[in-house]
């Protein structure tokens, strides 16, 4: 059962289009999970679409509907949607990870570079062309802890697979997760599976302890310029 | 209506999901869609239907200034009229070719059209920004089927509260709103704009949307 959610300004921002990529990705993530929320998105929408027809109409001088319709005959092989390519498809696909997180993979999270880092974690960086944030793909070994580390900036974490706890609580498939500036965890993955989960960072993660430390040039080099 | 596979606690009058439990039966029955029509969800279904240009064109007299108006107002300073112009007939393009995907259970044709120029938007801007990489905007925004029925029944009643509560609301939630939703800002843009604290922002926003029952824990 989900129990940790985005809050009002991910989700206003998210409905209203303003949410920078990164974060966007984790919060569309999340609603794979959540009809709440995507309820909540679905309201937002509404209200938008409410403003919008109440704004002062841009009537244009010359009535452009022929020449559009020109170019929609004209582009008229162009393939035309049809409801099946989305509806009644269920939104996490049969792997269990969210359909929006395997586009960005290219398919398949095998498909990502993965970095291993020590025993119990490998991470994969998803370039999604988002400058202020990193956004990538943690993988946690079953029953064991990531380094403890603290937040110099924001991180977004969804759950995708397995759960994880730490000091604050336990997390399960589907929740989202944000961790302020300065605040320190050590999240472990629970003994029965492997934890998988998206991650949206403000800024690199400082580790604390030396290992990890003297593995970060390498990480951050690795996630930020693997791709190109 | 359309021809996607339905589940079957779908309510075959309504379109509406339906959870088997006598609670929500007696709202699903109290909330029949008769009871709120929707204007253009005809318009829309003769253009899937028929590709019928007639019914396109009333739509496209009614919704283009709107799509004008708010491309205008969210494509930013760096927009001209010209490029407001080409993304609203990118909207009605879509319009056009996306009809058969309309889902009259699921939303109006108000907020239909308006994720679509949402989403419009976003891939302009982002066409725009030199780090782009090959990212469809709808793999994001997207709207495939949710696993949890519940909520898709409540939606048609809460657009109602939503067009009445607007009318009361005060000047200063009325503000943020706008800059939200209809100049595409962010949260921290509003608050920076506005010289308003981040949490002065939120918590306005969330004034305002409790009014119009949009409860959102946090």
């Amino acid at each position: 059962m989900v129990s940790f959610h985005p809050d009002s300004k991910f989700l206003t921002d998210f409905a209203a289009g303003s949410l920078p990529l990164s974060e966007a990705v984790c919060v569309a993530a999340h609603l794979e999970f959540c009809g709440k929320c995507r309820a909540h998105v679905q309201q937002l929408s509404d209200l938008a679409a409410q403003m919008m027809v109440r704004l002062e109409p841009v009537v244009d001088d010359n009535d452009g509907f022929e020449s559009l319709m020109q170019r929609i005959e004209s582009s008229d092989a162009a393939p035309v949607v049809q409801p099946s390519s989305i509806a009644g498809k269920s939104a996490v696909s049969a792997t269990g990870i969210p359909r929006v997180v395997e586009k960005l993979a290219g398919g398949s999270l095998q498909n990502l570079n993965w970095v291993k880092l020590g025993n119990s974690l490998r991470i994969a960086p998803v370039d999604i062309g988002c400058k202020s944030r990193q956004t990538a793909i943690y993988d946690i070994k079953a029953g064991r802890p990531m380094p403890e580390h603290e937040h110099r900036g924001e991180e977004i974490t969804v759950l995708l697979k397995g759960s994880f706890s730490d000091a604050e609580g336990k997390y399960v498939k589907g929740d989202f997760v944000v961790r302020y500036a300065g605040e320190r965890h050590q999240p472990t993955a629970t003994l029965d599976t492997d934890c998988i989960c998206l991650v949206s960072l403000e800024q690199p993660v400082k580790a604390r302890s030396w290992w990890y430390r003297l593995m970060e040039p390498f990480v951050q080099y690795r996630l930020s310029g693997f791709s190109r | 209506m359309s021809t996607h596979n339905s589940p079957a606690n779908v309510d075959k009058l309504t379109g509406i999901h339906v959870e088997i439990n006598d609670e929500m039966e007696s709202v699903a029955t109290q909330f029949n869609r008769s009871a709120v029509p929707d204007a253009w969800a005809e318009s829309v279904r003769l253009v899937a239907d028929k590709r019928d240009r007639a019914a396109f064109q009333v739509l496209y007299k009614h919704f283009s200034p709107l799509i004008r108006a708010f491309l205008l107002k969210s494509m930013g300073s760096g927009a001209n009229r010209a490029e407001a112009e080409e993304i609203t007939q990118e909207v009605l393009i879509k319009v056009w070719n996306k009809a058969s995907t309309f889902n009259p259970a699921k939303a109006s044709v108000n907020t239909w059209i308006f994720t679509i120029a949402r989403n419009t938007r976003i891939d302009f801007i982002r066409r725009n920004d030199r780090n782009n990489r090959e990212i469809d905007i709808e793999d994001i925004w997207h709207d495939a089927e949710s696993p949890e029925p519940l909520v898709d029944m409540q939606q048609r009643r809460a657009e109602q509260v939503i067009k009445q509560a607007m009318a009361t609301l005060p000047e200063e939630q009325v503000q943020v709103l706008y800059k939200a939703f209809m100049e595409g800002k962010s949260h921290n843009e509003v608050a920076e704009e506005l010289s308003l604290p981040l949490g002065t922002v939120k918590s306005r926003i969330r004034l305002a949307l409790s009014k119009m029952q949009i409860l959102i824990d946090r």
